[in-house]
C-alpha cells in the first residue's frame, strides 16, 4: 500500500509545483503571526516612524517591556489569571458531572435513560444569543452578576452537554464484564465509578478538557455580558476592552496583550496538536447531531 | 442521533435488569429506596446546571421576544410586535444582508478553497506541516483574530495601507474597516484565515476514507486529474461535504467576536450580522424584547439549515 502511494506521487504530474504553491499559501498563513511578534517587540514612536511597517524591531527585549505593560497596567493579567480558572475548574467540573451523568446513564437503573441525555443534550442546539438576556437578568437577580462563581457556573454547564455525549459513547464501549467483576469483589456502584470506569477513560478525558479549556479561554461574549471588573472579568473581554483604545495605548501594547491572550491555546496546540485536530473530528461528530 | 441512542437503550435496560446489583446493599426498606435513588443523584449536578443556566434562559428568551422590555419596568406583553418592527428595521435588513456576504464568502473561501487544497494536501510530502501551519490560527481566540487584523486593515496606521504605500502602490489603499461593504468581506478574511484549517482537516479525514480502486481504475481509464476528481472523488466525498457545509453555515450565521474587536459593528451599524445586531439592541440599547426576537430569528434561521443538513445525511442512508 505505501508503495503503491509513493509511486503514485512520484507519477503525479505537477506534484511538486502544488508543493510550492501550498507552500506558498503557507507562509502567506504565518504572515500576520510574524507581523504580531514583530510589531509587539517595538515602542510605540518606533511603530509610528516606521512607514512599512516590515522593518525588524530596534530591540526585540522591548517585547517584555509591553507584555508586563499590558499585565499590570492593563488589567491583562488579571484577565489571564480568572480566564485560567475558569478554564480549569469549569473544564474539570464539566467533565466530572459528565461522567457522572454518563455512567448513570449507561451502568445504573435509571429510568428512560435516554430522556435525561437528550434533555441535558439540548443544551447545544441552541444559539448562544438565546440565553444572553435571561442570563443578564439572573445574574443580576441573584448576585451571581460579576462574580467568579458565576462565571464557573455558566461555563461548566455550557460544557456539560458536549461532555456528556463523549462521555456517554465512551462509557458504552467499556466491557461490562469489568463492572461484574468489581462488584463482585464487592465494590459499590461509585467504587466502580472511581477505580475502573474514570481511570479507562483518561484518554476522551484529556481530549475534552483540552478542548473545554480552549472554548473557556477563548470565549467573548458571555465575559462580555456576565462580568465587568477586573479579577473577574475573563481575558478576551480585557483585550477587546483594551483594542477600544487602539490608537490611544498603542499599537504595540495592543499587539502584546493580544500574543498574551494567544499564548496558552498556541502552546497547548504546538505541544497537543495531533489530540487537537483528533477532537475537532469528534466535535464534529458531536454537531452532527446537534446542529 | 435518535438511530444510535435506541439499541444502546434497549442495551441498558436489558442489562440492569438480571444483574445481581441487589446483593451488595442493605435489605432494609430504606437502603432499597436510597438504592433506587442514587442512579438519579449521579445525574442531579448536569440536570441542575444546564436546566438553570441554558434551558431556561431560552425557554425565557422566546416568552420576552413577544414583550417590550427596558429591563426596569416588568417586560409588557405585545404579541408579534417586535417580528413585524424586524422587517422595517434598516438595521436589521443591513445586518441580514451581511450575514448573507458571510455565508457566501465563507462558502466560497473556506469551504470551496478548503476542499481543494485538502485534495492537493492529500498526496503532499509535506502534508503534516502544511496542515499545522494553517491550523495553527484555528487556536487563537475570535478576539485576538479580530486585534491582530484590525492592525493589519486599519485605515490610519494599519500594516496593509503603510505597505501599499510603501511599495508605491498607494493608489491601491482603502477604508478597508470604514466603507460598507468592504469592511465585512474585509472581516471575512480574517475569518478564514482562522477557519480554513479545520476545514481542511475536516475535508483531509474524509479523503483518507476513500477507496483508492475506482480513483485507480479511473486513472487506468486515462481520465486527467480534474476528471478523477468531478466524477469520482467529489461524490465519494460527499457525506463529509455535507457536514462541513454545515458547520461552516451555522458558524457564520453565529459570527461575533471577530465583528465585535474589529468594528463593533460600525460605522454607523453597517457591518453588523444578527448576532451582533442582537447583542447590540439587548445590552447598548437596552431592548430586551427586541433583541429577544432576533436572537429567535437567528434560532430559526439555525434550525432550518439543521433540518436541511440533517435531511441530506438521512437521505444519504436511503441510498446506501
Amino acid at each position: 500500500m505505501a508503495i503503491v502511494t509513493a509511486r503514485l506521487k512520484e507519477t503525479r504530474p505537477g506534484g511538486w509545483a502544488v508543493t510550492v504553491l501550498v507552500g506558498i499559501l503557507a507562509v502567506a498563513w504565518l504572515v500576520p503571526l510574524w507581523l504580531v511578534v514583530v510589531t509587539a517587540m517595538k515602542t510605540t514612536p518606533e511603530y509610528f516612524h516606521d512607514a512599512s511597517q516590515w522593518s525588524l524591531p530596534e530591540n526585540p527585549l522591548q517585547l517584555f517591556a509591553n507584555v508586563s505593560d499590558a499585565w499590570f497596567t492593563s488589567g491583562m493579567g488579571a484577565g489571564f489569571m480568572a480566564s485560567l480558572l475558569y478554564g480549569v475548574v469549569a473544564a474539570g467540573l464539566a467533565i466530572l458531572f459528565a461522567s457522572l451523568g454518563a455512567y448513570s446513564i449507561t451502568r445504573l437503573r435509571i429510568r428512560w435513560p435516554f430522556f435525561w441525555f437528550v434533555l441535558v443534550f439540548s443544551g447545544t442546539i441552541f444559539p448562544f444569543q438565546m440565553y444572553l438576556i435571561p442570563l443578564f437578568k439572573l445574574y443580576q437577580d441573584t448576585g451571581l452578576y460579576d462574580t467568579q462563581l458565576g462565571m464557573i457556573f455558566f461555563y461548566t454547564a455550557i460544557a456539560l452537554p458536549f461532555c456528556l455525549f463523549v462521555m456517554r459513547g465512551y462509557f458504552a464501549t467499556i466491557p461490562r464484564e469489568l463492572q461484574e467483576a468489581a462488584r463482585i469483589d464487592g465494590c459499590s456502584d461509585f467504587g466502580i465509578f472511581r477505580r475502573i470506569i474514570l481511570p479507562l477513560s483518561w484518554r476522551p478525558i484529556a481530549v475534552l478538557f483540552l478542548f473545554q479549556f480552549t472554548w473557556i479561554w477563548n470565549d467573548l461574549l458571555f465575559g462580555l455580558v456576565l462580568s465587568t471588573s477586573d479579577g473577574v472579568r475573563p481575558i478576551t473581554p480585557s483585550l477587546a476592552g483594551l483594542q477600544g483604545q487602539f490608537a490611544h495605548s498603542g499599537p504595540p501594547l495592543v499587539l502584546a496583550a493580544a500574543l498574551l491572550a494567544t499564548l496558552p491555546t498556541i502552546a497547548l496546540f504546538l505541544l497537543l496538536g495531533r489530540y487537537m485536530m483528533r477532537g475537532l473530528t469528534l466535535t464534529t461528530a458531536g454537531r452532527a447531531g446537534s446542529d | 442521533m435518535a438511530s444510535d441512542a435506541k439499541p444502546r437503550k434497549a442495551k441498558a435496560g436489558k442489562a440492569a435488569a438480571p444483574e445481581g446489583t441487589e446483593v451488595a446493599e442493605a435489605s432494609r426498606p430504606f437502603g432499597r429506596l436510597a438504592a433506587a435513588a442514587a442512579p438519579y443523584l449521579y445525574v442531579t449536578p448536569m440536570v441542575l446546571l444546564v436546566g438553570v443556566f441554558l434551558l431556561y434562559p431560552a425557554a425565557d428568551t422566546m416568552w420576552l421576544s413577544l414583550t417590550k422590555w427596558n429591563g426596569i419596568y416588568p417586560p409588557t406583553f405585545i404579541g408579534f410586535d417586535n417580528y413585524l418592527n424586524l422587517w422595517t428595521d434598516p438595521v436589521f435588513i443591513t445586518a441580514s444582508l451581511n450575514t448573507v456576504y458571510w455565508v457566501a464568502g465563507v462558502m466560497l473561501l473556506q469551504t470551496a478553497l478548503g476542499l481543494a487544497l485538502a485534495v492537493l494536501l492529500n498526496t503532499s510530502p509535506l502534508a503534516e506541516l502544511y496542515k499545522r501551519i494553517l491550523y495553527l490560527p484555528a487556536a487563537i481566540s475570535g478576539a485576538a483574530i479580530g486585534v491582530i487584523w484590525y492592525a493589519i486593515f486599519n485605515n490610519q496606521f494599519g500594516i496593509l495601507n503603510a505597505s501599499l504605500r510603501f511599495v508605491g502602490l498607494g493608489a491601491l489603499t482603502q477604508a478597508w474597516l470604514t466603507t460598507p461593504p468592504l469592511n465585512t468581506f474585509s472581516m471575512i478574511v480574517a475569518a478564514v484565515w482562522q477557519g480554513l484549517g479545520p476545514t481542511i482537516i475536516l475535508f483531509l479525514v474524509g479523503l483518507q476514507t476513500i477507496p483508492r480502486d475506482p480513483i485507480e481504475a479511473a486513472q487506468t481509464d486515462g481520465a486527467n486529474a480534474w476528471q478523477v476528481f468531478r466524477y469520482v472523488t467529489l461524490p465519494l466525498l460527499r457525506p463529509i461535504t455535507v457536514v462541513v457545509v454545515g458547520i461552516n453555515l451555522i458558524n457564520s450565521f453565529k459570527v461575533f467576536d471577530i465583528i465585535w474587536t474589529m468594528t463593533q459593528g460600525g460605522p454607523y451599524r453597517s457591518s453588523e450580522t444578527l448576532a451582533v445586531t442582537m447583542f447590540r439592541d439587548s445590552f447598548v440599547s437596552f431592548e430586551f424584547g427586541y433583541g429577544a426576537s432576533v436572537a429567535m430569528v437567528l434560532t430559526v434561521v439555525t434550525f432550518a439549515v439543521a433540518v436541511f443538513y440533517i435531511r441530506a445525511i438521512f437521505q444519504r442512508l436511503e441510498v446506501q
